[in-house]
């Protein structure tokens, strides 16, 4: 079913522009009410010359926090796509940010692909070619892995479990953190669920969605609904670790996109650590967990909070003996995925992470925990805090 | 399967409030909450009663409540006795919090608005002192360039005709010098509120002000004086220039609003209160008149989320709590029919702003003394309460009840159902 977008559902309120974090930070963006619906009717009669669309990060708290139910980011992406459809874009970084599965892919599939790939960033950041191709030179960009998640995967051997799910690992997991992945084999399979993945999945399209390329991702949206419809259809969850691939794959395509069969999938598709929280509800989470006796903040993504699962970490962490978890509660990080990392929104995104980044760093807190890839790049550049995905400490206190 | 004590449905000040209150009883809260709640756009301040049934104005809120109809949610929970339980306890909450509130459910007070006129209200954040405004010889108006919504001169202009000649009354704008430029969005109070929270903001409002005021005087400005729950920037200002400031009631984003939303949500969540934001409820599972569990619908599937007792606080017409058709209206959770005439042009009086409650403006959801809703004049479910602007038999902008109403069902709600324990 498509969710129909009616711009002229917004009253005009403005309750979104009190949660705006961007509008907080810069009045180089016009806001979401302005810039989502009410641009979206004039831009039904005039063509659009607004380049202030561009400094919407799609964080989504505009959407959460509207009474009314219209997707407003999601107006703003759709405007943006359009934009840049008659528009030059700014820089070059945005092209590689939005389509970073194709070097993911390159460069782990190389030997020492990785190692050169790292040196070379760092090389290109101390000769300042970062800089000149619009990517924030101040910002640390995601290390590759020598190794890709599902090449991991193939060497991990599993038992059969009454449960079957397949994992959309997502870019990030695959190519610059594929132990997060390796974490989710091990704790699933401790529970005696057995994990499928599909070398057939691309990227969910969510960096495309953002970085105003949608018709890409429309085109990776077709792949992957036909794969994931076949796996429900053999009786698999579907299960992300990445809460912006999650949120993509259950709810964006339907607002963004209208062909068949893109939502058959969606009832079956659960957040890596809901699934798990699931499990304890029905009281099937095993819990011979060891203590850690660790101190963690825990930080909310602001694609998990709108996806109306609540806080399954903060349900599942504190079962694990003398953990003590706080969440920060600090608002968004800044990064929004790929656009603190352009030169022109750094500053912006640092700004808007700079709440969280104090709260972090006053907690005391050993370690953040947080299920989104990005947001974790962000924590630890603006605290020197190292963070961590929910699964990893899940896989410690198992002792995997 | 996962069931909590008290599930409340909605995040304005009723379900905040209702959390808040249960919350520090001991109960264990889930907040089902889709959109932020109608704070973020409203004045932060409380109504109790600023008119009666018959058009006039109540001096003494409480008197006014024991003479309103039976149908009013006043009268239904049990008058004035029970209104100054509810708001004793939410003072009792703010000064908790460090933002305390001034006023009495004794009095109402004549609250400045954003184009100079005053309006009755009761409970305010001591930064809308309108006693003090209305005290001073000296009154102040302050207005900033560039910043919209706010036109100090149509504040002088209507202070004037309403205060008459006994006192100054004059106007001043401060210079913001911020960027300006055509790739620049419009500054709103918000913004002006964020500066105001900087050394520098502070020390330039100072030194703009300070030769314009003495002890008299009392400076009325836009609601711009922080964005947290708290007097810091307050406290400043007053100090540094040794007179009275008032902040006029809000318009939207509204900055006194914002931060009585900020309040209770920190005062909930310190008691453990779990808020799911866009959980869109959809039905109610009621098996032998009783809820087993309230049922939200999204992208992906149905989910039941279970509890003992459940308070429905999702709004009116606006918020979107009741759904209305040609000649029909819907509580949608409970699925009740609301009573309404067949004919559209029935539902209300030719003048949108009369001399009389307006008609659909009373239209809602019919409950017993307990808050428990009825459908045809039958109990729906035992173990629910309906609160706030979902509930008939009241117009709030009419009357000036509108948060009063919102705070006295949520704590009789909640006083109910731990009786019924």
């Amino acid at each position: 079913m498509r969710h129909v977008i009616d711009p002229d559902k917004c009253t005009a309120c403005t309750i979104c522009l009190t949660v705006c974090p961007v509008t907080a930070a810069t009045r180089k963006f016009r806001g979401p009410k302005m810039t989502g619906p009410a641009l979206t009717r004039l831009r039904k009669l005039v063509s659009d010359d607004d380049p202030m669309l561009d400094y919407c990060s799609n964080c989504k708290n505009c959407d959460m926090a509207c009474p009314s139910g219209v997707p407003i980011s999601t107006l703003n992406m759709l405007a943006k796509n359009e934009y840049y459809k008659k528009h030059p874009r700014k820089s070059k970084a945005d092209d590689m940010l939005a389509h970073s599965e194709k070097m993911g892919k390159l460069i782990t599939s190389l030997p020492l692909g990785a190692t050169f790939a790292n040196l070379g960033a760092a090389i290109g950041k101390s000769i300042g070619m970062l800089g000149s191709m619009g990517i924030a030179e101040k910002q640390e960009l995601p290390k590759y892995a020598s190794e890709s998640f599902l090449s991991k995967f193939k060497k991990i051997k599993q038992t059969h479990g009454k449960r079957k799910v397949v994992f959309f690992s997502g870019c990030f997991i695959n190519y610059n953190q594929p132990n997060v992945g390796v974490d989710l084999v091990k704790v699933y399979q401790h529970n005696g669920i057995e994990v499928a993945t599909d070398e057939r999945f691309v990227c969910c399209g969510s960096p495309m969605v953002s970085g105003g390329y949608i018709d890409d991702a429309r085109k990776n949206a077709e792949k992957n609904v036909k794969l994931l419809k076949q796996w429900v259809d053999k009786g698999y969850d579907i299960i992300t670790a990445c809460t912006s691939c999650g949120l993509m794959l259950k709810q964006e395509y339907q607002e963004l996109f209208d062909f068949a069969q893109m939502s058959d999938y969606a009832a079956h598709m659960y957040d890596s650590i809901e699934y798990l929280e699931r499990l304890y509800e029905m009281g099937e989470l095993k819990t011979d967990f060891k203590a850690l006796n660790k101190k963690y903040i825990y930080h909310a993504p602001c694609h998990l909070k709108v996806q109306s699962i609540g806080r399954p970490t903060m349900e599942i962490l504190p079962l694990v003996p003398s953990v003590n978890i706080e969440e920060a509660d600090a608002g968004c990080c800044g990064i929004s995925g790929s656009y603190g990392y352009k030169a022109d929104k750094y500053e912006v995104a640092m700004k808007v992470g700079s709440k969280l980044f104090n709260r972090i760093k006053k907690s005391g807190a050993e370690k953040v925990v947080c299920e989104c890839g990005t947001c974790r790049m962000q924590i630890k550049h603006g605290t020197g805090v190292e963070a961590i995905h929910p699964l990893t400490v899940l896989r410690k206190a198992y002792g995997l | 399967m996962k069931k909590t004590d008290m599930i409340i449905v909605g995040c304005g000040l009723s379900g905040l409030f209702a959390a808040c209150v249960a919350a520090s009883r001991g109960k264990k809260v889930q907040i089902l909450s889709y959109g932020a709640g109608t704070l973020a756009i409203a004045g932060g301040i409380v109504d109790l009663l600023g008119y009666g049934d018959d058009g006039k104005f109540c001096a003494n809120p409480l008197v006014g409540i024991d003479k309103i109809a039976a149908q009013h949610p006043y009268q239904k929970v049990g008058g004035s006795a029970v209104v100054k339980r509810a708001i004793t306890e939410f003072l009792e909450i703010a000064k908790s919090c460090g933002y305390p509130y001034l006023g009495t459910p004794e009095e109402n007070v004549w609250v400045p608005t954003a184009i100079g006129n005053f309006k009755p209200s009761c409970l305010v954040p001591k930064s809308m002192d309108a006693k003090a405004l209305l005290a001073s010889k000296k009154i102040l108006v302050v207005g900033f360039d560039t910043m919209k919504d706010f036109y100090a001169h149509m504040v002088v202009k209507n202070f004037t005709k309403r205060l008459g000649e006994s006192r100054t009354i004059s106007e001043h704008i401060v210079a913001l010098n911020f960027e300006y430029g055509k790739d620049l969005r419009d500054i709103n109070a918000m913004d002006v509120a964020r500066w105001l929270e900087t050394p520098e903001g502070q020390a330039s409002f100072i030194s703009q002000v300070k030769d314009k005021v003495d002890a008299d005087t009392a400076i009325v400005l836009p609601p711009v004086l922080g964005l947290e729950p708290n007097y810091e920037v307050y406290d400043k200002l007053h100090q540094a220039l040794g007179c009275s400031i008032v902040e006029v009631s809000s318009i939207p984003p509204a900055v006194t609003g914002l931060r009585l939303d900020k309040m209770l949500r920190a005062y909930a969540k310190k008691h453990s209160v779990q808020i799911i934001e866009k959980a869109r409820v959809v039905g109610a599972e009621i098996v032998d008149g009783r809820c087993e569990a309230v049922i939200t619908e999204g992208f992906d599937r149905k989910r039941k989320f279970y509890a003992d007792q459940f308070i429905i606080a999702t709004g009116g017409v606006y918020g979107g709590g009741l759904k209305t058709f040609i000649g029909q209206m819907k509580e949608p959770i409970l699925n009740i029919d609301i009573e309404v005439p067949r004919v559209q042009t029935q539902w209300s009086h030719k003048k949108l702003f009369d001399n009389q409650k307006q008609i659909f403006a009373q239209y809602g959801v019919s409950v017993d003394e307990t808050l428990a809703p009825l459908s045809a004049g039958k109990k729906v479910a035992s173990n629910v309460k309906v609160i706030g602007r979902s509930l008939s038999g009241y117009d709030f902008c009419y009357e000036k009840s509108g948060n009063g109403v919102a705070l006295t069902t949520a704590y009789k709600a909640v006083a109910a159902f731990c009786e019924e324990d």
